[in-house]
């Protein structure tokens, strides 16, 4: 199950992908017609993952909120020039990274945290916890923080770049060629950039890996 | 079996039913334990589970309805659609720079080599010979100020070493003044080093010249011929000088004799001659023509 899941994630377009890119052609024709509407169904749709890939790239939450709401008030003004040459969410992606990477070179020199809740009954989190809480006797929520803080310090010590396509294709589990065509490279690039990010987190993360 | 006794077969039920769970739930501690190993992807995965509280979507959706509002009754400036074009070029921009850079450069290279060569080649005898253009009047006064400026810093160097004025004596003493009178046409700097050199030709074969015709210049000069020290004619001249007619004659055909030839670049010969045509030696005893020649400080003005 998991190579298939693997395989899936490296292949060019998964059918989920492909049946959601199918249900976005109409709404964004609507919404190139005038139906203002239509457009707010994109974004309930969409705004959760574009958030998410944000705020992995900030580590800031309220940043992440602004950047959000800007990248598609962007998509929402271009959306004429909108020529379907790649799905709606590629597209709404690369708006989405190329703001947040102008703003993340802008203010280089300030960075600030500002995290968002572990949720609890995500059941693949209280596991990972349970696993590293188990030798001790640390108070888990307290772990969580911990971990947490020591994830986005690694996260913001790489460079843009290979932050995100870390967070791309790690935690919003998109595959190599779409990372590519989001961040306008090539999958070999995409592909040499994710072994070097992954590499330097095995260092910085070490204390807390178990194998 | 069980239709006689209800309490037995309901506690027989929800015995089966427990067992049945368990079957399906195993207990946790298995589970923990197929979950010991913790990969970096288990870790970055976790970061999926940072998520914002429900209410956080109300306000944002509500921050994103104002600011869409904003963006349809705002404006587009006239300059919105070039930031598009701007942000495709902005990955060249260290190469286009670095082209833009070495094409200025190498513009003001290529500018600056002809108008100095051309200036060096152009400014030499013309500007001298504009100079010494004969007009009626204009002629006159541009060759007092002329006999002025060069003549100024030879008078400074001759006044405080009780030299007579001796004009074409050292190449160094004139130069200066030379630059200042080719540079009435020329403003270039590198124009007035060529034509100095080029004058500084002139003035040597004029002086050959005029040591060859003038043996009283000689004795002046004290054989001035280029390559000769300064410092030697500096002093020789205040020995020889004897008489003052003579003395004042061979001074005022050494300047002519330099004048002409820094005007002309030819022999020294023809100026030489001209000059002594209308020079005799009355003209030059007499007390107003030597009034004409006036000594101001470091200024020699000699007035025709």
């Amino acid at each position: 199950m998991d190579a298939v899941k693997i395989l899936g994630k490296t292949l060019v377009a998964s059918p989920e992908r492909q049946l959601e890119a199918d249900s976005d052609v109409e709404v964004v024709k609507r919404v190139q017609n005038g139906d203002v509407a239509a457009f707010d169904q994109l974004v309930t749709k969409y705004r959760g993952r574009v958030y998410g890939v944000i705020y992995n790239l900030t580590s800031n939450r309220e940043d992440a909120a602004d950047l959000t709401q800007d990248a598609f008030i962007k998509s929402f003004q271009s959306i004429n020039r909108f020529q379907g040459q790649s799905s709606f969410f590629t597209w709404l992606y690369r708006i989405a990274v190329n703001s947040t990477l102008t703003h993340l070179r802008k203010n280089r020199l300030r960075t600030f945290f500002s995290f968002e809740k572990i949720n609890e009954d995500d059941k693949l989190s209280s596991e990972v916890i349970a696993a590293l809480t188990v030798d001790t006797a640390a108070d888990h929520e307290t772990f969580a923080r911990e971990l947490q803080e020591k994830l986005n310090e690694a996260m913001q010590k790489l460079s843009i770049r290979h932050r995100t396509v870390i967070t791309l294709f790690e935690i919003d589990g998109l595959g190599h060629q779409e990372i590519a065509e989001i961040m306008n490279c090539s999958v070999g690039t995409v592909r040499s950039r994710l072994h070097y990010a992954k590499q330097l987190l095995q260092s910085e993360l070490q204390p807390y890996i178990r194998r | 079996m069980f239709g006689g006794n209800g309490a037995i077969a309901s506690a027989l039920r929800e015995a089966a039913a427990s067992i049945r769970v368990a079957a399906l739930y195993p207990p946790m501690n298995e589970n923990t334990s197929r979950k010991t190993k913790v990969s970096l992807e288990d870790l970055l995965r976790l970061k999926r589970a940072e998520q914002p509280p429900a209410e956080f979507w109300a306000e944002f959706d509500r921050g994103l309805r104002t600011k869409q509002l904003a963006a349809i009754v705002e404006p587009r400036p006239w300059w919105a659609p070039f930031i598009r074009v701007g942000t495709r070029l902005a990955r060249y921009q260290l190469p286009v720079g670095a082209m833009a850079v070495l094409a200025v450069t190498l513009l003001t290279v290529r500018e600056y080599r002809p108008t100095t060569f051309a200036s060096m080649e152009q400014a030499g005898p013309a500007e001298i010979a504009s100079l010494t253009a004969p007009t009626a009047q204009s002629g006159k006064a541009l060759a007092t100020d002329l006999i002025n400026i060069s003549l100024a810093p030879a008078m400074s160097t001759a006044v405080s070493e009780s030299v007579p004025v001796s004009v074409a004596v050292e190449s160094r003493s004139i130069q200066p003044a030379l630059n200042q009178s080719t540079a009435l046409g020329s403003s270039s700097h590198v124009a007035m080093v060529s034509s100095e050199l080029s004058s500084a030709r002139y003035m040597a074969d004029s002086l050959a010249a005029a040591h060859a015709t003038n043996p009283e210049l000689n004795q002046l000069l004290g054989q001035s011929l280029p390559g000769n020290d300064g410092n030697a004619i500096r002093s020789e001249p205040l020995a020889q000088i004897n008489v003052p007619g003579e003395s004042r004659r061979s001074r005022f055909l050494g300047g002519t004799a330099w004048l002409a030839s820094a005007s002309t670049g030819s022999s020294a010969l023809q100026p030489n001659e001209q000059a002594t045509r209308h020079l005799t030696e009355r003209r030059l005893s007499e007390s107003d023509v030597i009034s004409r020649i006036d000594m101001d400080g470091s200024r020699l003005t000699v007035k025709f």
